[in-house]
C-alpha cells in the first residue's frame, strides 16, 4: 500500500515516519558546519544590547568609581553567560573602567580567574600603549556565600574592604591600588550581572541599593530568563541587557565597530550556529505542519467525493 | 530479538572506541608533563561524558546510564563537601577554633581571635533542632528552627518585595496621551508613523494584554456565557498563549545554545587533545 502513489505521495507518507534521529543529524549539522567553515552571519540588532553598550561607554570614570561584576553562572550556563561576561569585560577593560568580580555561585569560580586574565592577555598582546593588570584593573573578591543577606550586608557596608578582607588570593585589598578610594555601594556605579538563575538576579534587584542610592544596573541573561528579564528592562530596573548569545554575538559587533582591530570572539561564530539550527527547525515545523494540512485537506475532498458518489447511487 | 540485537551493538560498539581511545590517550598523556597531563584528562573524560549522555538520543543504553549515575553521585558529593568546605568551615568552624588567626604576606594580623564568636554556637544549635524532626518525641522543637527561618525569610521577602515589584506596578499604568511635541517619527515598513502616535498605540496594546490577562484569572464573580467579560478573559488567554509560546521558542533557543557550546569544545579542544594522542 504504501509503495503505490506518485513519488509525492510516497514522500509525504516517508515524511510522516521520519526518524527523530535523523532531524537531530540535521540540526547537528546544521549547527557544526558553520563553526568548522567559521561562517558569520551579521547579528541581528538589539536595542537592549545598545543600551548596555551605551550604559558602559559613559560611565562616570572619576576616581575611585568602580563597576561590580556578579558572575552568579556556572558550567550548566556557560554556553550563553560566558560569552556574555566575556563582551562585557572586554569593553570594561577597553574603557579602562576598573572592576571587581564576585559570585554568590561556587561554581563560577574558576571562571572569575580566567575570564579576566584571558581578555587582559589578548587585549595586550595587541600591542597598544597601554598594559592591563591584576589589581590596577580588575580585582578577583571570589566566591561569597549567604546569597541575598550578603548582598543586604554588601550594600549597607561602611566599609567594603573590610567587608571584603581580602580578595580570592587571600591578598588584603588594602593592598589593592584599584581599590584605594572605595568606600561604599556609592564608589560602585555600575552593577553587571550575569546568570541564568532568576533566583540569583532577583537578589541583586532587591537588595542591592541603599537609601537614595542604587548603582546603574546592567544584566546578562540566559534565553529562557529573557521574557522576565524584559519586563525589568521596561520598568527601568535594568539600564541594559545581554539577551542570550544573540545578544552577545551583537555586542561583538558593537564592539567591533568602535575597535575595528579586535579579533573577532567566539560567541558571533556560535551565533551563526544557531541561526542555521533554527532555521532547520522551522523547515520541520512547516514541513510538519504542511502535511498535516494536506492530510486534512485530502481527507476533506476524499469525503466531499464518498457523499457525493453515495448521492449519485 | 533484531532490536535487542542492535542495542547490544551499540553497547559494544560505545564502550569499545571508549576503551580504545582511553588506552591511546593515556598513552600520550602519560607522556607529558603532569600539568598538560591533568588539562589533557579533563578534556578527554568531559568529551566521553558528553558524547555518553547525548548518545541517549540514539537509544537508551547502558553507557549513557551509566553516566547519567555517575553524574548524580558526583553532583551529590559535590554539594556537601563545597557546602563544608566554602561554608561551614570558613564561616564558622575556622573563626571558631582560632584558625582564621592570620597573618598577611606584610606581616600584619587581619583577624585576631575574637571571645564573641564563640555566641556562633547559640544559632548552630537553634539550626541543629530541625534534626529534631527525625524523632517522634522531639519533632516539636524543630517547629522553633523553622518559626525563625520563616520569619526571618518573610522579612527578607517583604524589603524584596518593594524593591522588585512597586516599580513594575508603576510603570503598568501608562498613558494613551498624544502629545506632539516630539515630531520624530518611528517606521513601521510600509508605514511611518509619528512617534508619539505609536508610544500610544503600544501602550494601548501593553494595557489590554495586561487587563485582560487579569481578568482571565478573576473567580470572584460568575461570569455570562458569550458576555464581554466572558469574551475579554478570553482574549486574556490568548495572550498568555503567545506568552507562552515565547518562553517555549526562547527555551528552544537555550537548549541550542548548549549543544553549540558543546560542540565548539569539541572542536576546539577535545578533537585537538584527543587526536593528538591518536596520532602521535
Amino acid at each position: 500500500m504504501e509503495n503505490s502513489g506518485s513519488i509525492f505521495d510516497r514522500a509525504l507518507i516517508a515524511l510522516d515516519h521520519i526518524d527523530r534521529r535523523i532531524i537531530y543529524l540535521f540540526v547537528l549539522f546544521s549547527l557544526t558546519i558553520p563553526l568548522v567553515k567559521g561562517i558569520k552571519l551579521d547579528p541581528a540588532p538589539f536595542e537592549t544590547a545598545n543600551s548596555f553598550f551605551e550604559t558602559i561607554a559613559t560611565f562616570d570614570k572619576s576616581k575611585g568609581k568602580i563597576a561590580l561584576i556578579a558572575s552568579d553562572w556556572g558550567p550548566n550556563t556557560k554556553a550563553e553567560n560566558q560569552a556574555q561576561m566575556e563582551v562585557a569585560i572586554e569593553h570594561l577593560m577597553r574603557e579602562k573602567i576598573p572592576f571587581a568580580l564576585t559570585s554568590l555561585s561556587v561554581f563560577s569560580k574558576p571562571f572569575l580567574e580566567k575570564i579576566p586574565n584571558k581578555i587582559a592577555n589578548r587585549l595586550n598582546e595587541e600591542g597598544g600603549p597601554y598594559t592591563w593588570k591584576y589589581g590596577v584593573d580588575w580585582v578577583n573578591i571570589g566566591y561569597r556565600p549567604n546569597g541575598s543577606i550578603m548582598i543586604q550586608s554588601l550594600a549597607k557596608s561602611k566599609d567594603l574592604k573590610k567587608f571584603w578582607i581580602a580578595d580570592a588570593k587571600s591578598t588584603p585589598l588594602k593592598n589593592i591600588k584599584m581599590l584605594e578610594d572605595v568606600r561604599t555601594i556609592k564608589d560602585i556605579g555600575l552593577l553587571l550581572e550575569f546568570t541564568g538563575s532568576v533566583g540569583a538576579f532577583d537578589a541583586w534587584v532587591e537588595y542591592f541599593s541603599v537609601d537614595g542610592y542604587k548603582p546603574k544596573f546592567l544584566h546578562g541573561c540566559t534565553s529562557i530568563t529573557i521574557p522576565e528579564a524584559r519586563t525589568y528592562m521596561a520598568s527601568g530596573q535594568l539600564d541594559g541587557l545581554h539577551e542570550g548569545l544573540a545578544g552577545s554575538a551583537y555586542y561583538e559587533k558593537l564592539l567591533s565597530n568602535s575597535y575595528p582591530d579586535r579579533e573577532i570572539g567566539q560567541a558571533w561564530k556560535m551565533n551563526t550556529g544557531l541561526a542555521f539550527a533554527q532555521a532547520i527547525i522551522i523547515c520541520f515545523i512547516l514541513l510538519g505542519n504542511t502535511r498535516i494540512i494536506l492530510n486534512s485537506i485530502s481527507n476533506l475532498i476524499g469525503n466531499s467525493l464518498k457523499i457525493f458518489t453515495t448521492d449519485n447511487d | 530479538m533484531t532490536e535487542t540485537k542492535t542495542s547490544k551493538f551499540i553497547t559494544i560498539s560505545l564502550f569499545g572506541a571508549l576503551i580504545l581511545m582511553s588506552l591511546l590517550s593515556l598513552g600520550y598523556f602519560s607522556s607529558q608533563p603532569i600539568s598538560r597531563q591533568l588539562k589533557g584528562w579533563e578534556i578527554f573524560i568531559g568529551g566521553i561524558a558528553t558524547l555518553a549522555i547525548y548518545s541517549f538520543l540514539v537509544k537508551e543504553n547502558p553507557v549513557y546510564r551509566f553516566f547519567e549515575h555517575l553524574y548524580i553521585g558526583i553532583a551529590t558529593g559535590i554539594t556537601v563537601v563545597l557546602g563544608f568546605k566554602t561554608f561551614l568551615w570558613p564561616k564558622f568552624f575556622k573563626p571558631l577554633l582560632g584558625f582564621s588567626v592570620q597573618t598577611f604576606p606584610d606581616g600584619s594580623i587581619y583577624q585576631p581571635y575574637n571571645n564573641y564568636i564563640l555566641l556562633y554556637l547559640l544559632p548552630m544549635c537553634l539550626g541543629l533542632l530541625y534534626y529534631c524532626i527525625l524523632t517522634k518525641r522531639y519533632a516539636w522543637l524543630a517547629q522553633i528552627a523553622i518559626g525563625f527561618s520563616l520569619g526571618a525569610s518573610g522579612g527578607l521577602a517583604f524589603k524584596g518585595f518593594f524593591n522588585q515589584v512597586i516599580p513594575q506596578l508603576v510603570d503598568s499604568f501608562k498613558s494613551f496621551h498624544i502629545s506632539f511635541a516630539d515630531l520624530s517619527s518611528i517606521s513601521l515598513y510600509p508605514f511611518k508613523l509619528p512617534a508619539p502616535v505609536f508610544q500610544a498605540f503600544s501602550n494601548f496594546v501593553f494595557m489590554t494584554v495586561l487587563l485582560s490577562s487579569f481578568f482571565y484569572f478573576f473567580f470572584t464573580f460568575k461570569r455570562e456565557e458569550g458576555g464581554v467579560v466572558e469574551r475579554f478573559s478570553t482574549t486574556g488567554r490568548w495572550m498568555m498563549m503567545g506568552c507562552f509560546g515565547a518562553f517555549f521558542g526562547t527555551t528552544i533557543m537555550a537548549r541550542m545554545s548548549l549543544l553549540v557550546e558543546r560542540i565548539q569544545f569539541f572542536i576546539d579542544e577535545w578533537v585537538p587533545t584527543v587526536f593528538s594522542g591518536v596520532i602521535s
